[in-house]
């Protein structure tokens, strides 16, 4: 092996060249000699004519020089310009500097655009659904009335009783009107073209009155239009009326056919109502039936209501009013028992509007927001280190500059400017960024989320992201900034720009430190929330429910409100014979309830204690009236006795399942098997027969109707064949379990409900899965989403690090090379550098792991099947942390140890 | 002499054109670049060290192309020099001119290019 370096540097002993060229030159040597030797030129006679050939290189060495590597150049504006012309000239020496360092400009703008698109994203849907008022006149004044009895809402939350409601009707002092609807209904609607489902609300007269909206078209609903025997009226949305009826003139008066019976429409609404949601087409009349019925019964019918406060009224004197009006009134007894579940007095709260009908969402929407605001922070404090960074990289063109006499003024007018520029790219791209989120909402929202349409990015929301995007240029503007007003001339220019060993570093280095060490306690605590959502979404998953929800199909099976009871048991009979007869059924059944979508009936009644003498017990539970096979199809587990049977029948006395909190609520809770075969009175199934003794026949397992995190509630299944009537009243569940894929009998089922008659449809299909996943969509989408805001923080706060790190390995070679000189391995050089670096990250994550502890509790009510402390997800994110952090710290550490002490001396030489 | 002063002018004129050439069919080290220029030209055109390296400097300092160290195990590192983007479109730019330029050469004084 010859020493080709050695010779080619002894052939430019008396020049100076650099020592790449050398190498380069010495690997043309190389080359060289080996072409000569592949052809056979004996070794000393190669060696002889390499030698010569370097000997001719020296002729010219002063051609053999490659130009230092560095930035092109581009020429700083003059110093002594202050007019505007001077900011023009900044800025086109702003835009020319970013075009000469496109990396760095790239990464400014994405990290910028990303904070700020994600933000402006979330306070879109902020402004839209919690802060925009609702799209009524004078929506300020409109307030939702609910009761509350003993501070329990009703089963459906935020509702009234028709006591409550017409309680107000006598000259009420604190509000103009009241109006109250019934969450809308499908309906078939037939006559002149094709039959379609539309949704329709039914609404008090007073409603449209009360959010000051009339009819652009005909009328409104007088006062006492909509009682039963009255002739059916509707009034159509704009939308509706124009697509369905093409916009003629004609509509009023005319005659439209819902669910196979007439109505006449007599007005049309303006085009940009919508009430109480956009999917709603038209409005029919509701009068609210008195809770005194004839032959002195009950009648508890619920319904969502807004009143319209009177000027200076508060919603406190609305809600002490309706409170006084309502307990005054007749009460719907043991319905409101059933609706509520508690004894106590009414309370009437009246609640701002739209922060009822956002309720739900608000606190996820706030959370969201505050994450969104984190990643902001550290996006920006990301751009600010990188500014920082390049700003130390321009100490010396700012000096010279100070020194030619640009006042620091000028010098910080410039830095400003260039932060703007940056800042308005990346806010422009981070509108843009916006507007695409924007456009991908409607898939991305959960299912019901409140005002969902109302979303839109409008001058509020454009101000926003140009103020975020003015926040950042002068965030990032300002810590520069600071710097330049430091500038020390003669000791800047004496050091010749190369900082001696230690020096120059310690207060951007520190500031740059703390950045780092607030970037990692964000992403700890986002990662830390994240995980804890993650682990929520899985334990929902997972959690038991009561019921077996793989392989099953459900749907339900719409009867005309017309068709005879007897002939409804005998269709619905016939369709499970034919379904069970068909391979791959195993279980089949129909039902008044089922899990997330409908709880079926309510029943209270009296029995006699079995277990204390003397004792009566007052039942209320969810009563399910179920074909013998609902237990097999749903996969409910039978803990005690049996389930029920066809023995079950109308000519044999009663029998019901309950479930396990019915026995551990009114059998005094011992052990299931004890419940079987106990009596629950003749009050617990009354059907047309004679009063007979109701006898528990078995105990399965409890079923969480809508999710798993709710409480247990007492329920009772009791057999179609028993209680006929029950088909009444009720929509018609059909279960099916099977031994493969249920969606594949999809069309099995259509087929044969056409088959048994030809009016029947099937419903709202969708297998049980389908449904479970359906409910957790608000808890994936919220885990999703502050996952994915981990994540870039993560990233974010990565390149931070490894920004960092880089700027220190370059600033610190010096110190580096003199240690490694002095005798210090690898290994203590590599440690020094890291040390920083560690200390910022452990101390980040003290910061981070003690916030997100305390911050934790903010989401509990997000939080399910595991604590909000956590310990996997208090681990978990740290360890994540850790892991990006040392990837971070690999390249810069590579560097420090490959160092080459020797060149770097020679270079600083 | 004024044949040699023309066959350097054209030399000199061309080198760029040549490095460019070679470098966009793949990346190659300096010797092997002065290497194929005399090869393929059959040695009518032989670039000297003190040229050759100069002109990639150039060419690299006006990032046309691009040169990296790469190191091999048991080898001495080696430089490597490939074609930028934007050293391809001077590429395609200085062929058409060329073009051109011969086709100008053979109607006025009957020189055929291959």
């Amino acid at each position: 092996m010859h020493d080709w370096k050695h010779r080619v540097r002894q052939a430019f002993i008396t020049s100076v060249i650099d020592d790449d060229i050398v190498e380069e030159l010495a690997q043309h040597a190389e080359a060289a000699y080996e072409a000569l030797r592949a052809d056979d030129v004996p070794g000393p006679e190669a060696l002889r004519q390499i030698d010569a050939l370097i000997a001719g290189w020296h002729e010219d060495p002063q051609v053999l020089r490659r130009r230092p590597k560095r930035a092109p150049t581009v020429a700083p504006p003059s110093s002594s310009s202050r007019s505007a012309f001077g900011a023009m000239e900044d800025i086109s020496y702003g835009l020319r500097l970013l075009r000469s360092q496109p990396g760095y400009a790239l990464l400014t703008v994405l990290t910028i655009a990303l904070g700020i698109g994600t933000t402006t994203t979330l306070f879109s849907v902020a402004n839209s659904v919690l802060l925009r008022p609702l799209p009524w006149a004078d929506s300020d004044a409109l307030v939702r009335v609910t009761e509350t009895r003993g501070g329990r809402q009703g089963r459906i939350p935020s509702t009234i009783l028709n006591g409550t409601f017409l309680a107000w009707s006598e000259a009420p002092q604190t509000i103009e009107s009241i109006g109250a609807w019934r969450d809308d209904s499908s309906m078939t609607l037939s006559g002149d073209g094709e039959a379609t489902r539309v949704s329709v609300t039914l609404v008090t007269p007073g409603m449209f009155p009360t959010l000051k909206a009339a009819p652009v078209l005909g009328r409104n609903f007088a006062p006492d239009e909509g009682k039963p025997g009255q002739p059916a009226l509707v009034i159509l949305s704009f939308g509706f009326w124009q697509q369905r009826f093409g916009g003629r003139d004609d509509i009023l008066g005319r005659t439209i056919v819902l669910d196979g019976s007439p109505a006449t429409v007599v007005g049309v609404m303006p085009r940009d109502f919508q009430f109480p949601s956009r999917e709603v087409r038209a409005w029919m009349p509701w009068v609210i039936p008195s809770v005194d019925g004839a032959n002195g019964t009950k009648r508890g019918v619920i319904m969502r209501a807004l009143a319209r406060m009177r000027p200076g009224v508060t919603a406190a004197q609305v809600s002490a009013e309706g409170t006084a009006r309502a307990l005054a009134a007749p009460d719907a007894g043991p319905m409101a028992m059933a609706l509520f579940g508690a004894r106590d007095p009414i309370q009437v709260a009246a609640v701002d509007a739209k922060a009822a009908a956002t309720a739900e969402v608000r606190p996820a929407i706030l959370i969201l927001l505050a994450a969104a605001g984190l990643l902001f922070v550290t996006a920006i404090a990301n751009v600010a280190n990188l500014q920082l960074a390049r700003t130390a990289a321009r100490h010396r063109e700012f000096t010279i500059r100070a020194a030619l006499g640009a006042g620091t003024s000028r010098l910080a007018r410039q830095l400003l400017l260039e932060n703007v520029i940056v800042g308005a790219i990346g806010g422009g791209a981070g509108l843009l960024l916006a507007a695409t989120l924007h456009a991908m909402l409607p898939s991305i929202l959960p299912q019901g989320f409140p005002r969902a349409d109302a979303i839109a990015i409008d001058r509020i929301v454009l101000l926003f992201s140009v103020v975020l995007a003015g926040m950042t240029s002068v965030l990032c503007g300002v810590l520069p900034l600071m710097q330049v007003r430091r500038l020390d001339l003669a000791r800047s220019l004496s050091e010749g720009g190369i900082s001696s060993v230690g020096a120059g570093r310690g207060r951007v280095a520190a500031t740059r430190a703390v950045i780092v060490l607030s970037q990692v306690a964000v992403t700890c605590v986002l990662l830390v929330g994240a995980t804890l959502l993650v682990r929520s979404f899985i334990a929902y998953m997972q959690a038991d429910r009561g019921y077996d929800p793989a392989n099953v199909l459900t749907g339900t099976i719409p009867f005309p409100p017309a068709y005879p009871l007897e002939r409804r048991a005998q269709a619905l009979a016939a369709i499970l014979e034919r379904i069970k007869s068909r391979p791959g059924v195993t279980h089949a059944a129909t039902s008044t309830a089922l899990p997330l979508a409908s709880a079926g009936g309510f029943v209270t009644f009296k029995f006699p204690s079995p277990f204390r003498p003397g004792a009566e017990i007052e039942v209320e539970a969810i009563r399910r009236v179920v074909t013998p096979d609902y237990f097999g199809a749903l996969g409910i587990r039978v803990v005690a006795g049996r389930p029920l049977t066809a023995a079950d029948g109308a000519s044999s006395s009663p029998s019901v399942v309950v479930n396990r909190s019915f026995v551990r609520k009114y059998l005094d809770d011992v052990p299931v098997e004890r419940a079987v075969s106990q009596s629950l009175g003749v009050n617990a199934v009354r059907s047309s027969r004679a009063p007979t003794a109701t006898q528990i026949v078995g105990v399965v397992e409890d079923v969480k109707q809508s999710g798993p995190d709710e409480p247990a509630q007492p329920e009772m299944f009791v057999s179609y064949a028993q209680l006929p009537g029950a088909n009444f009243g009720f929509q018609s569940f059909i279960v099916v379990r099977t031994a493969d894929d249920p969606s594949a009998y999809v069309e099995t089922l259509r087929t044969i409900l056409r088959q048994e008659d030809p009016l029947l449809a099937l419903d709202a299909v969708m297998t049980m899965d389908q449904r479970v996943a359906a409910s957790l969509s608000r808890p994936r989408i919220y885990a999703v989403l502050l996952g994915g805001f981990a994540l870039f923080a993560l990233l974010i706060a990565g390149t931070g690090l490894f920004g960092v790190l880089s700027q220190s390995v370059t600033q610190r070679s010096r110190e580096i090379a003199v240690r490694t000189a002095l005798g210090a391995t690898r290994g203590d050089v590599v440690r020094t550098v890291l040390a920083q670096a560690a200390l910022a990250m452990i101390a980040g994550m003290a910061f981070g792991l003690a916030s997100a502890f305390a911050l934790s509790t903010t989401i509990a009510q997000f939080v399910y099947g595991v604590s909000t402390h956590d310990w996997v997800s208090f681990v978990a994110g740290p360890i994540l942390l850790l892991v990006a952090g040392s990837l971070a710290c690999i390249v810069p550490a590579r560097r420090v140890a490959n160092t080459d002490p020797l060149q770097v001396l020679r270079e600083a030489r | 002499m004024a044949t040699n002063r023309l066959e350097q002018e054209l030399k000199r004129g061309s080198a760029e054109l040549l490095v460019l050439a070679l470098l966009e069919e793949q990346e190659r080290h300096g010797y092997e670049i002065g290497r194929l220029i005399n090869e393929r030209s059959d040695g009518t055109i032989t670039f000297h060290v003190t040229s050759l390296y100069p002109t990639l400097y150039r060419l690299e300092d006006k990032g046309l192309i691009e040169g990296r160290w790469v190191e091999k195990a048991g080898q001495r590192r080696r430089r490597l020099y490939r074609l930028t983007p934007g050293g391809r479109g001077v590429l395609s730019k200085q062929r058409s001119v060329w073009g051109t330029f011969f086709a100008a050469l053979d109607r006025v004084a009957g020189i055929r290019h291959a």
